[in-house]
C-alpha cells in the first residue's frame, strides 16, 4: 500500500502525515480529549469542509463508500445517534418504529445535521426506506438526497447485474453533487478502502491478540464512521502494529451478534464483568469487514460488486439463515468464544427474525445464549446489566468446570 | 401420488361442489338476521364463501397431487398459473384467522418459538400455525415452493426464510427495488430477470415447462381479474355508496388469493353486477349514509364487524381504501402480450413499494374521486411500511384535501395492541366533530 495515496481527484489531493495526523493522532485510542462525541464530529467535519470537501451523512449499514471517497465526499454515519432524541420531529414516526429510525428523522429534521451538504439512504430495511421517502417528500431535508439500493437475498447472477447497475447510477448521483467520479480515482480509492477492510478484519479476527480494551477498539472501529478514510487507515495501521503473536486477552471471550455497538459502556459492562468482544457480528463492525482479494479485481466496478457480496451474512441483506448460522459457528470456534451476545434493537425486524434461529441452533450445540435488546439509551439499563453480569457468570462457571 | 391425485380431484370436482350444494340448501330456510344500520346484505357474500371455502377445502388434498406454492401477496402468482400451482396466501390465511378470532393462540405459539410481540402479526400468525399445526381452516398444504416479492415489505424475506428453513423447500425472491417517481430501467431489467430465475425454479418443481400461451392467458386473467375488482370498487364513486370498505375487505380475497383464475374473474362478474344494480336502485352499503370516509392502511380484521356498526349507526361509511385500491391499480399495466415485462413494472408500482409523494397523490384522488368528507388512518403497528408517514400523510390530506382525518392505532391482527374503549372514544369524538 502506497504511503500517500491521492483520492478524489488532484483538488482533493491530501497527505495525511503533512495534514491531519495531528487531528488523527488526537482521536487515536483515547478519543474524546474533552470533547463530546458529536463536538468531535463536528470539529472534525468543519475541518474538512475547510479543505472543500463535501459531506453526507449516510444512514446504516451498506453503502458503497468508495464511490464518495472517490469523489472526495466525506461520510459521516448516522446510527441514530443514542440516546433520546434530539427534536421533536421524532415523534413523526410512532413509538413502534425502532429507535434508530425515531432518532435519525429527530435528528435530520431538527437541523442537527445543517453542517452536511446531503443525506445518504441505504435501503437497510423498511424503516430507513420509509425515511427516504419521508424526508424529502413530506418534510424535515431540503437538501441534497442520495440513495442507494443494495439487492437483497443470496449472491445471484441477476443480483449482481442490478447491484453494478445501481452501483454506475450511484457514482453519477454523486458526481452532480461533488464533480465527475473518474475511473482513477474510483480505483484508487476500492484500493484505500481494502486496505482498510483488510486491517479492520485483522484487528477483529486476531482481537485476542490485541492489547485494548473493547472501549478503546471499538472507539478506534467506530471513527471509521466519519474519518476521511486515510485518517482512519493511519489510526487502523497504528493498532494492527500492536498486535502482539500471542493472545494477551485473558478474560471470558465472548461472540457477540447484532446491530450497533450502542450504549458504548456496554463495553465497559462486559469488561467489568470479566468478558471481551473475541468475535464480532455487529452490522456496524464485524459485518462490514469483509475479505477482500488481494489483487483486486482491475475494474472498480467489479471490485465493488465482489464486495457486495463478500461480506459476512447480513440480516439487513436478507441473508439466508444457514450462511449466517455457518459464519457464526466458524467466528464462535475461531475465537474460541464460549458464549454468545445478541444485541438486538427493540423493533428491528432484520434482526429480530432470526432469533428463534439463533436460538435453537446455539442450545443444540449447548452454547449460551444471551439476548439483550436496547433502544440506543445513553447507558445500559440497570436490568441488561444485571442480565449480563449472570450470563457472564454462568458461562464462567461453565468454563471452570469443563 | 396417484391416489393423492384422485382424492383432490374427487374433492376439487365432487365433494367441494356437493358440500357447497348441501350447505345451500340448509341456509335457504334460514331466516337472515336484521341488517341494522347496514344496507341489504349482498347476495355475492353467499358465493364468496363457498368460492372460499372450496379454494381452502382443495388446499387440504393438494399437496402430493399438484405442485403447491406458499405466496406472498405481492408475488407475481400468475408465472405459477400454467404450471398447475396450488398457491397458498399466508397473509389471506392469517387475515382470515384473525378475522375468525383465530390469531392470539396462533401468535402465541410463535413467540413461545422466540418470535418477537414486536413483529408483524400476519408472519408471527403463520409461524405460529406451522410450528402447531393449528389453523381454522382445517389444514394447509406442505408447500414445495416459496415465492416471496418485497414489493410489500422486507419482512416478507425474513418470515419465508423462517419458512424455508422449517420446510427445507426452495425459496424464491423477487427483490423489487423500491420506485421514486417510476421504476428505473435498470429496475425494471433486474425484476424481470428474477421473474425468469423463480419461473425456472417452478418448473423445476412442477416437472415441466410454461407454455408461452399459457401464461399469456393467465397474464390475460389477472388484468383482467384487478380490472374487474377496480370495476367493482368504483362503484363506490355513486351516491349512496353501494357496499361499504368493511365489505371491500371481505371481498378482496378473491383477488388477492386467485388472481390469474377464472374462479375470480366469475366472482367480481357477478358481484359487479349486483352492485350496478344496487347503484341503479339506489341501495346502499348502510342505510342512512351522511359522511363518507376513505381507510387507510390493513382493516383491523378482529373487529371489522363492531368498527363498521359503531360507523354505521352514525351514518359513517368508508367508501374506499388505499388497501382494497392497491389491488386494483396494476390491471392498466399488466399486458398478455408483454407478461414478463408488464408484470415487472405492475408489481413494482404497488402502494407499498413506491414514494410517500405518490402515496399522499393517490389518498388525495381518492378522497376527490369518491367525495370523501373524512378520512381514518390505521396506525398499524404490525406493519411499519404501511404505517410509516401517516402522522404527516394525516396533516398533508387535511391541509390540502380539505378532509377531517384520524390516526386510529391498533393492529390489523392481535388484539392484544388494541384498545377498544380508546378506540370507541376516539372514533365517537371524531364523528361528532362533523356535526
Ligand atoms: S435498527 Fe433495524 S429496523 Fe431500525 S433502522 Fe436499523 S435495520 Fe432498520
Ligand atoms: S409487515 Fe405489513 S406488508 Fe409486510 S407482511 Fe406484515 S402486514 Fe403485510
Amino acid at each position: 500500500m502506497c504511503k500517500r495515496l491521492h483520492v478524489g481527484g488532484p483538488k482533493r489531493m491530501w497527505e495525511p502525515e503533512a495534514a491531519a495526523a495531528p487531528i488523527a493522532a488526537a482521536l487515536y485510542i483515547t478519543g474524546r480529549r474533552g470533547h463530546s462525541p458529536g463536538g468531535m464530529r463536528k470539529a472534525y467535519i468543519r475541518e474538512q469542509q475547510a479543505r472543500g470537501r463535501k459531506v453526507v451523512a449516510v444512514l446504516p449499514v451498506h453503502y458503497p463508500k468508495e464511490i464518495l471517497t472517490a469523489a472526495g465526499v466525506l461520510s459521516v454515519e448516522l446510527w441514530g445517534p443514542p440516546g433520546p432524541p434530539r427534536h421533536a420531529s421524532a415523534g413523526r414516526l410512532q413509538t413502534y418504529v425502532c429507535a434508530v429510525g425515531r432518532n435519525a428523522l429527530g435528528f435530520l429534521a431538527g437541523g442537527h445535521a445543517d453542517l452536511v451538504d446531503a443525506v445518504l439512504f441505504p435501503h437497510t430495511c423498511d424503516t430507513i426506506q420509509g425515511l427516504a421517502t419521508l424526508l424529502p417528500d413530506l418534510g424535515g431535508w431540503s437538501k441534497p438526497v442520495l440513495r442507494f439500493q443494495h439487492p437483497k437475498g443470496d449472491d445471484r447472477e441477476s443480483a449482481r447485474r442490478f447491484l453494478r447497475a445501481e452501483l454506475e447510477r450511484f457514482a453519477s448521483e454523486v458526481g452532480e453533487l461533488a464533480g465527475a467520479v473518474t475511473a482513477e480515482a474510483l480505483s484508487r480509492a476500492v484500493a484505500l478502502h481494502a486496505e482498510i477492510d483488510r486491517a479492520r478484519a485483522a484487528l477483529l479476527a486476531r482481537r485476542a491478540s490485541l492489547d485494548l480494551s473493547d472501549r478503546a477498539l471499538y472507539a478506534l472501529l467506530r471513527r471509521g464512521e466519519f474519518l476521511w478514510p486515510e485518517d482512519h487507515l493511519a489510526e487502523l495501521r497504528r493498532a494492527v502494529a500492536r498486535l502482539a503473536p500471542a493472545p494477551v486477552q485473558r478474560g471470558l471471550p465472548l461472540l457477540v451478534t447484532g446491530y450497533v455497538p450502542e450504549p458504548m459502556s456496554l463495553l465497559d459492562h462486559l469488561a467489568e464483568v470479566g468478558a471481551f468482544v473475541a468475535a464480532d457480528d455487529w452490522a456496524a463492525t464485524g459485518r462490514r469487514a469483509p475479505p477482500r482479494p488481494d489483487p483486486l479485481p482491475a475494474d472498480p466496478f467489479d471490485a465493488l460488486v465482489e464486495k457486495g457480496f463478500a461480506g459476512a451474512p447480513c440480516t439487513t441483506r436478507g441473508a439466508s439463515r444457514e450462511r449466517r448460522l455457518a459464519h457464526l459457528d466458524a467466528l464462535r470456534e475461531r475465537s474460541g468464544a464460549l458464549g454468545v451476545l445478541a444485541h438486538v434493537p427493540k423493533f428491528c425486524e432484520p434482526e429480530l427474525f432470526d432469533l428463534p434461529a439463533l436460538r435453537r441452533h446455539l442450545g443444540e450445540r449447548g452454547v449460551p445464549l444471551l439476548v439483550l435488546e436496547t433502544e440506543l439509551e445513553s447507558e445500559l439499563p440497570a436490568q441488561a446489566r444485571t442480565r449480563l453480569e449472570a450470563f457472564a457468570e454462568m458461562v464462567s462457571a461453565r468454563r471452570a468446570r469443563a | 401420488m396417484i391416489a393423492r391425485r384422485i382424492e383432490y380431484q374427487a374433492v376439487r370436482r365432487a365433494v367441494g361442489p356437493l358440500l357447497v350444494w348441501l350447505e345451500r340448501q340448509r341456509s335457504r330456510g334460514r331466516v337472515r338476521r336484521d341488517a341494522g344500520p347496514f344496507g341489504p346484505p349482498l347476495e355475492s357474500s353467499r358465493k364468496l364463501k363457498e368460492l372460499l371455502s372450496l379454494h381452502y377445502l382443495e388446499g387440504r388434498y393438494a399437496d402430493g397431487a399438484v405442485p403447491v406454492a406458499w405466496v406472498t401477496s405481492g408475488f407475481p402468482v400468475e408465472i405459477l398459473r400454467p404450471l398447475g400451482f396450488h398457491a397458498v396466501y399466508p397473509e389471506n390465511h392469517a387475515a382470515l384467522c384473525a378475522a375468525r378470532h383465530a390469531l392470539p393462540a396462533l401468535v402465541e405459539a410463535a413467540e413461545r418459538q422466540g418470535y418477537s410481540q414486536d413483529l408483524c402479526s400476519y408472519a408471527r400468525c403463520d409461524l405460529g400455525s406451522v410450528a402447531s399445526g393449528r389453523t381454522p381452516v382445517g389444514r394447509l398444504p406442505r408447500p414445495d415452493l416459496l415465492c416471496c416479492s418485497t414489493n410489500i415489505c422486507q419482512t416478507v424475506l425474513y418470515w419465508y426464510r423462517a419458512l424455508a428453513e422449517r420446510f427445507r423447500v426452495p425459496l424464491v425472491l423477487v427483490d423489487t427495488p423500491f420506485v421514486y417517481g417510476e421504476a428505473r430501467p435498470h429496475d425494471v431489467a433486474y425484476v424481470v430477470e428474477q421473474l425468469r430465475e423463480a419461473a425456472a425454479a417452478a418448473e423445476r418443481v412442477a416437472g415441466r415447462r410454461i407454455e408461452p400461451e399459457a401464461l399469456s392467458e393467465a397474464t390475460r386473467l389477472a388484468r383482467e381479474g384487478t380490472e374487474l375488482w377496480g370495476a367493482c370498487l368504483a362503484q363506490n364513486r355513486a351516491e349512496p355508496a353501494p357496499w361499504t370498505g368493511f365489505d371491500q375487505f371481505a371481498h378482496m380475497a378473491p383477488v388477492v388469493a386467485l388472481r390469474g383464475t377464472e374462479e375470480c374473474n366469475g366472482y367480481y362478474r357477478m358481484l359487479l353486477d349486483e352492485l350496478r344494480d344496487r347503484v341503479r336502485q339506489g341501495v346502499g352499503g348502510i342505510r342512512e349514509e351522511r359522511v363518507r370516509l376513505l381507510w387507510d392502511n390493513l382493516p383491523v380484521w378482529f373487529e371489522l364487524r363492531h368498527l363498521a356498526t359503531l360507523l354505521a349507526e352514525r351514518g359513517f361509511t368508508f367508501v374506499c381504501s388505499t388497501y382494497a385500491n392497491a389491488w386494483s391499480e396494476m390491471g392498466s399495466v399488466i399486458d398478455p402480450a408483454d407478461p414478463w415485462a408488464s408484470a415487472a413494472r405492475a408489481y413494482q408500482h404497488v402502494i407499498l413499494n413506491r414514494d410517500l409523494g405518490s402515496k399522499l397523490a393517490l389518498m388525495k384522488s381518492l378522497c376527490r374521486d369518491y367525495r370523501v368528507q373524512g378520512a381514518v388512518l390505521h396506525s398499524d403497528r404490525s406493519c411499519k411500511p404501511y404505517s410509516i408517514g401517516q402522522i404527516d400523510l394525516r396533516e398533508r390530506l387535511s391541509r390540502e384535501s380539505g378532509v377531517r382525518a384520524l390516526i386510529l392505532e391498533a393492529d390489523h391482527g392481535d388484539p392484544r395492541a388494541w384498545s377498544p374503549e380508546q378506540a370507541d372514544t376516539r372514533l365517537r369524538a371524531f364523528m361528532e366533530a362533523f356535526d
